[in-house]
Parts: structure tokens; sequence; C-alpha cells
């Protein structure tokens, strides 16, 4: 079940096929690793880049490597008709670091640092970082048990309206071989 | 191997019992329904990517939305929505007014000593005050064909279930958008999950990524230091404060205020000169005001100090509102008391004064994105770095459209064919304010709030500016005189009386008296109105009470569920 349309879904396996070498390609189901993935200009300046692909791997080791199903999973989900509860889902475990179902002060502050920089200078220090986090927590954590599980942070996201237009993923269409439709795009 | 037709056959033709027959039957309909249902279903999906190739812009705003974040990508799609209104306006009035009019060529003939120059296009009179632009030239026959068209009741009835149904479509989108984006919403302003939650995903460019992880760390020690400064002020910083507000309040709605008047003194001495080019200085002082006040404003806002930054935007938005809310309706007191008494053909003179006001404004528009964004870019990059690139104002470029299309929907009444000019300017922006945003604009240093934007902008949309034209265009058709040498309602004591005379018509010549009937005592009776009014005002406050229960009943179920989760702790 996908809620990409058809056009997208030949547009993902034009680029997938791309990141394959020569031989991989007759392989029936091939398996691409994840620094390959990640070099796909909409995932390469994404923070979550690794978790994105470490979230939606179907391989045994959760080493991030996606089969094409697995890419078409991912698009799917970040597509713009993907439902809410689809996207508060997928997003839970992508900020769910350490895998344990629950977002706990670990996961929280791993987050927090994900999205204000990693480096010494630009990260909040100690106290800040305590502080927000416990707001965080204050928000959201509605039975006081100190993690924020996945109903609790649904029920987040549904207050959120920005959420839905803000996860999303768009594949770009390549520069040199644009189909027809896409030139109808621009014209009309 | 025989073929599959030849199987078929073979295997119809083997003697089988009547209730075999008959499954067999049931089995043939279920296999053509299945074939039904998926040639529909192919049908259905063969549409909706039909619909997604013929979406305009769609790329393009994609594009914008990935680099720019939805604050800035909300502002185009109201670009687009309002140009689709008036798409819809120009096929309604074109198709219902002006064709049958063409086709049966019953304009008013061009006098013979007026050519076409090149001043029309800039002030609308001259060679196309006698064209199917204005109101003027429009016929009050009916046309007898193959059924009675009454060009009356079409011109009237045209323009008002256009109106209608603008007002309907507002009412939806911002009712469904209020519901989703403030009753849902989080009432908290900038709590963290929020800004975390917010992160855009579609961005793909290095810098702007960093730009953004730069801007939530600001935000996220604002959201943190917010608290502790409101538990900080003094009594005496706190009256310095509002004396502060209530000076820049005071002054700006004493520039609002004086724009105004300086328009009406500007409007009476001028209006009287009817040499062409002159016509056009009060829309240039207009545009002028128009533009050079907001900044005026802008530093107000600078030395206030508002507590969130969510207060500061709508303290901006409220004082450029007034000011335009301000001019416009000192133009059309103007146009409603005085022009009508000056001119014996006086609509066409409002259509051209509006037409007038719209060019002008398209240019002042062009202008203002030379100056705005162009010139601020080379400023902050190359003379003073200190300042930096400059952010794309979605609060005033919003703000200019909602403006613009106002102007529009004033002019249906007294200009069919405005729509058109409106379809192009509104075309030429989008693409003109793109190419300004990517070359000249850096994305929003402050994310998040753009759906609550949005509701706001809708809001706006709807009222003042919507209801405010439509009041106009109601008052022009209840209370006015028409015009006794042209336009459709020559003649006639008041537009609205066209219904009168039709519901009038209707009764004598046929016997449904039940519409004569309708029409007086429900359409045309005080009683009807104030009871209805009453109704809804007692259906609100039931409405009022249930939400306050509700929420009564939230906060009980909180508490429970901190209970339920103390009393037996998850495993």
């Amino acid at each position: 079940m996908t809620f990409l349309t058809k056009q997208e879904i030949l547009l993902a396996h034009r680029r997938f096929t791309e990141l394959l070498e020569g031989d991989e390609r007759n392989h029936p189901n091939p398996r691409v690793p994840m620094d390959v993935i990640l070099t796909l200009t909409e995932l390469k300046s994404n923070p979550f880049k690794k978790r994105i692909c470490q979230v939606f791997s179907t391989s045994e080791n959760r080493d991030g490597s996606l089969t094409f199903e697995d890419f078409l999973d991912l698009l799917s989900a970040f597509s713009d008709s993907a439902t809410l509860e689809i996207k508060s889902h997928y997003a839970f475990r992508i900020f769910d670091f350490d895998d344990d179902g629950t977002l706990d002060y670990g996961d929280l502050e791993k987050l927090v640092n994900c999205l204000t920089g990693e480096t010494a200078d630009t990260r909040l220090s100690s106290e800040e970082m305590r502080q927000l986090i416990s707001n965080i927590l204050d928000e959201s954590d509605i039975d006081k048990d100190g993690t924020v599980n996945l109903s609790e942070f649904q029920h987040v996201i549904s207050r959120s309206p920005d959420f839905v237009s803000s996860f999303a993923l768009f594949l770009f269409y390549p520069v040199f071989s644009v189909p027809n439709d896409a030139i109808l795009h621009c014209f009309i | 191997a025989l073929s599959t037709t030849e199987q078929i056959r073979k295997i119809r033709e083997l003697p089988v019992s009547f209730e075999e027959k008959k499954h067999d039957v049931y089995l043939c309909v279920l296999l053509c329904c299945l074939l039904l249902l998926q040639s529909m279903r192919r049908f259905g999906y063969s549409i909706k990517s039909a619909r997604q190739t013929l979406q305009l812009w769609q790329g393009i705003m994609k594009e914008i939305g990935g680099k720019f974040g939805s604050s800035v990508l909300n502002y185009f799609v109201l670009l687009k929505w309002l140009l689709l209104f008036n798409i819809f306006s120009f096929l309604v009035n074109f198709g219902f007014i002006t064709i049958p009019l063409l086709v049966y060529d019953l304009s008013l003939n061009v006098s013979p000593n007026v050519s076409f120059r090149g001043l029309e296009l800039l002030t609308g009179a001259g060679y196309f005050n006698y064209t199917i632009m204005y109101y003027g030239s429009y016929s009050n026959e009916t046309i007898r064909g193959l059924v009675d068209y009454d060009m009356q009741l079409a011109y009237f009835f045209t323009i008002s279930v256009y109106m209608v149904l603008c007002g309907l479509v507002l009412i939806f989108s911002m009712a469904s958008s209020f519901k989703k984006n403030y009753a849902l919403a989080d009432p908290a302003s900038n709590s963290a999950w929020q800004l975390l939650c917010s992160w855009d995903f579609s961005i793909t460019n290095e810098k702007a990524v960093n730009q953004r992880k730069n801007n939530l760390r600001i935000q996220l020690k604002e959201s943190l230091s917010e608290k502790a400064h409101r538990e900080r002020q003094t009594t005496s910083e706190q009256l310095k404060q509002y004396g502060i507000y209530f000076g820049s309040w005071l002054l700006s709605t004493g520039l609002a205020a004086g724009c105004g008047a300086s328009i009406f003194y500007l409007y009476t001495e001028t209006w009287s000169a009817l040499k062409e080019a002159e016509t056009l200085l009060v829309p240039f002082v207009v545009s002028l005001m128009n533009m050079v006040i907001p900044l005026f404003f802008s530093l107000f806002n600078k030395f206030e100090q508002y507590s969130s930054q969510r207060k500061q935007i709508y303290a901006l938005l409220f004082r450029n509102v007034l000011l335009r809310i301000s001019i416009l309706g000192v133009l059309c007191y103007y146009w409603m008391n005085t022009v009508p008494q000056k001119f014996t053909c006086w609509e066409p003179m409002v259509g051209q004064a509006l037409y007038r006001l719209v060019i002008v404004d398209f240019i002042f528009l062009m202008l203002g994105s030379l100056f705005g964004e162009f010139l601020s870019n080379v400023i902050g990059t190359k003379i003073q770095p200190r300042l930096g690139v400059p952010e794309f104002d979605v609060a005033r470029n919003v703000l200019e459209i909602i403006y613009a299309q106002t102007l529009a929907w004033i002019g249906i009444y007294f200009s069919p064919l405005l729509p058109v000019i409106q379809i192009l300017k509104f075309f030429i922006l989008f693409y003109l304010k793109k190419v300004s945003l990517t070359h000249n604009c850096q994305p929003p240093r402050r994310s998040g709030r753009a759906a609550q934007m949005k509701t706001i902008f809708i809001f706006l949309l709807f009222f003042p500016f919507f209801v405010g034209a439509l009041s106009i265009v109601a008052y022009t058709s209840w209370r006015l005189t028409p015009s006794e040498q042209c336009g459709p309602f020559r003649g006639l004591n008041s537009t609205f009386s066209v219904t009168g005379e039709w519901i009038d018509h209707v009764n004598n010549n046929s016997s449904n008296h039940w519409v004569g009937w309708i029409y007086q005592n429900v359409i045309r009776s005080e009683i009807f109105y104030f009871l209805s009014t009453l109704i809804i005002l007692v259906i609100i406050y039931i409405f009022w009470q249930l939400i306050q229960g509700r929420k009564q009943l939230i906060v009980l179920l909180r508490r429970q569920i901190i209970n339920v989760s103390l009393n037996c702790p998850p495993e």
C-alpha cells in the first residue's frame, strides 16, 4: 500500500537504479548500502539521514541498507498524501534513537542536538538542555512516567498543524533527462 | 491445445443442469462487475495523474516550499487561489453578460472622433469608455431568441451570484482553516515541541539546513528565557512600555486618518480636471502612500517591544490593514456620494477610476519588488554587509495582493471585464516574485506558525476586505440610482428593483403565485430576518456552552490518565 502516484514511483525507480553499480542492476532485488543512499541530494543534508535509513531498512542487521521496496516505503511515508498517523508513527521511530519504543531523556537530548548543531560551540549548555527537556516532558508526558510513548507523541503531533507539511520529502527530477510530463509542468 | 474461445465454447456446449447454468450466469455477472470496477479504478487513477499534470505551477511551488519553508509558500498559494477566483469571475462574466451582447451586437456605437491612443492602457478612459470594458456599454433589452434572455437580470444575477459564491468559499475555507490551526492546535506559542516538530524535512540545501539549525537554536533559547523575562519587569518599566505602545498606536491611527483625509482633499480638487493624464495623480498618490507608510509602521515596531513575536506581527498587520481600509473607505465614500451627482453616466467613471487604481497598483508592486528586494539585496551584500540578505516579507506581500483583489471585487459591478486585467496582473506577479525571491532573498529566520498565519490571512481576506467590497456593491445596487442614459439598469429607481419587476412578471404570467408570496413575505419581510437571527443566536449560545463542558471534560480525563498510570505503571 503506497501513497505515491505512478509518476512518482517511476521517478523513484529511475533514481534508485542510478545508485546501483553496473552488475548490480541485473540482480533481482538489489540492496543499496547506506552510504550510497546518503549520496542522494534529497537526503545528503538532512540531519536525520542515518536514522531514516535505519528505520526503513529491512535488512537483518539493521545496517541501513535499502532495497527498492524499502526506498518506496520511505518515499511513501514522506509523501504529501500520507496520513498523519503514518507520518507520526515513522517520526516517532526516527526520533527513537535507541529503538526502545519510548522517547526518554537520552533520545530527546540526541534529538535536540541533531537539530541545533553537533559542534561544541553550537550546542545548548547542559543547564539549558535540562530545562528544555523538562519543558518538553511537562507538555507531552501525560502519564508522568518520564518518557514520551507513541500515543503521547501522536497526541502532541496532532496539535501541531505544521507537522504534516514539514514532514515531507520530494524527489527532484534529474536535470538533463526530464520526462515529457515534467515539461508540461513547466509550461502550464 | 484449444484456444481460450474454443475451450469456452466447448464448455458451453456440455449438457449442464439448470442450477449449474444459473451458477454460470452468476459467475459471469460477478466477473463483469469485477472487470467494471477495475476499469473504473484505472480511470480514476488516470484522472488523478492527469489532474496532477494540469495543476498550475505545482513544480515551482514545491521548489519554493523546499527552499524557503511553508510561510513563504503561503503567499504563493494565496496568489494562485486568488488567480483562480479571477479566472472564474472572468468566465462567468464573459459567458453570461458579454457574449450575448457581442452576439446580438447590442453595445453602444463608438463615437467617430475617438480613436485608440496609447494612454488608454493607463487611464482606462477615452476609447475604452465606449467598449464592453465598462458598465455603460451594456444594454437593458431582452433578447428574444430561443429563450427570452433578459440582459438586466443576467447582469444583476451574474454579479450577485458570483459574490455570494466567493463569500461562501471564503467562509468555508476560513472555518476549516480555523478549526485545523486554532481550535485543535497547541495554544502555547513557541513551545519546544512545536519548534522541534516543525523541522522541515524537504530542505536540501546544506547552507539552508545550517541556517535553520542556527535559527532553531536561537528560538529555543528565546523560548527558555521568555518565561524568565516576563517575571522580571518592574512597574516603572511596565509603565514606560505602555506609554510607548499608546504613543505608537496614536501615531499610526493618526497617520492612517491623515492619509485618508489628504486623498479626499486631493480627489475633490482634481476630479474636475478631466485632462486624461491628470486623472492618474490620485492613484499615484494612493499607491505611494501604501508603499511608504508601512515603512513608518515597521519603524515604530522596532521601538516597541512586544512579549511575543506573534503579537508583534499582529500589531503590524493591524496597522497596515487600518491604513488601507481608511484609504479605500475614503475613495468609496467619494465614489458613492459625489460622483453620481456630478455625471450623468457615472458608473463607467467609477469603473475607470478603479481601472486606474489597479494598473498603477500593479506598476507600484513591480517597483516595490525592485526596491524592497533587489535594492535591499544589493545594499545588504555589497554596500552595508551588516544588514545581510533581506528576507521575504510575507505579511506585507500578502496584504498587497489582498488589497489588489479587493479593488477587483469592487470593480466587477462597474467594469465586468476588470478580472482580465487582474488575471494578467497576478500571472506576471507570480513569476516576478518567484524570480525576485530566488535571487534576492534568504529563507526566513524564524520558523513555525505558518499554518496560523495562513488562517489569519484568509480571515483578513474575508473581513474586512471582501465584506467591504460586498457592502459597496450591495449599497450601490440598493440605494443608488442607476444612470439614466447608459448601462443595463437605465430608467430604474434602483438596481435591485429588477428582481421586483421580474417577480411581478412571473406572478402575473403563470399560475405560480407561491413565488410572489415567498418573495413578498419571506425575502422582503423584516420579521423573517429578525426571527432567524434570534434562532441562530440561541443555537450559538447552546454550542458555546457545549464547548465549555467539553473543556471541563478534557481536564477531568487528563487527571484520570495520571491517576491510572500512577496506580498501575506499565511494565
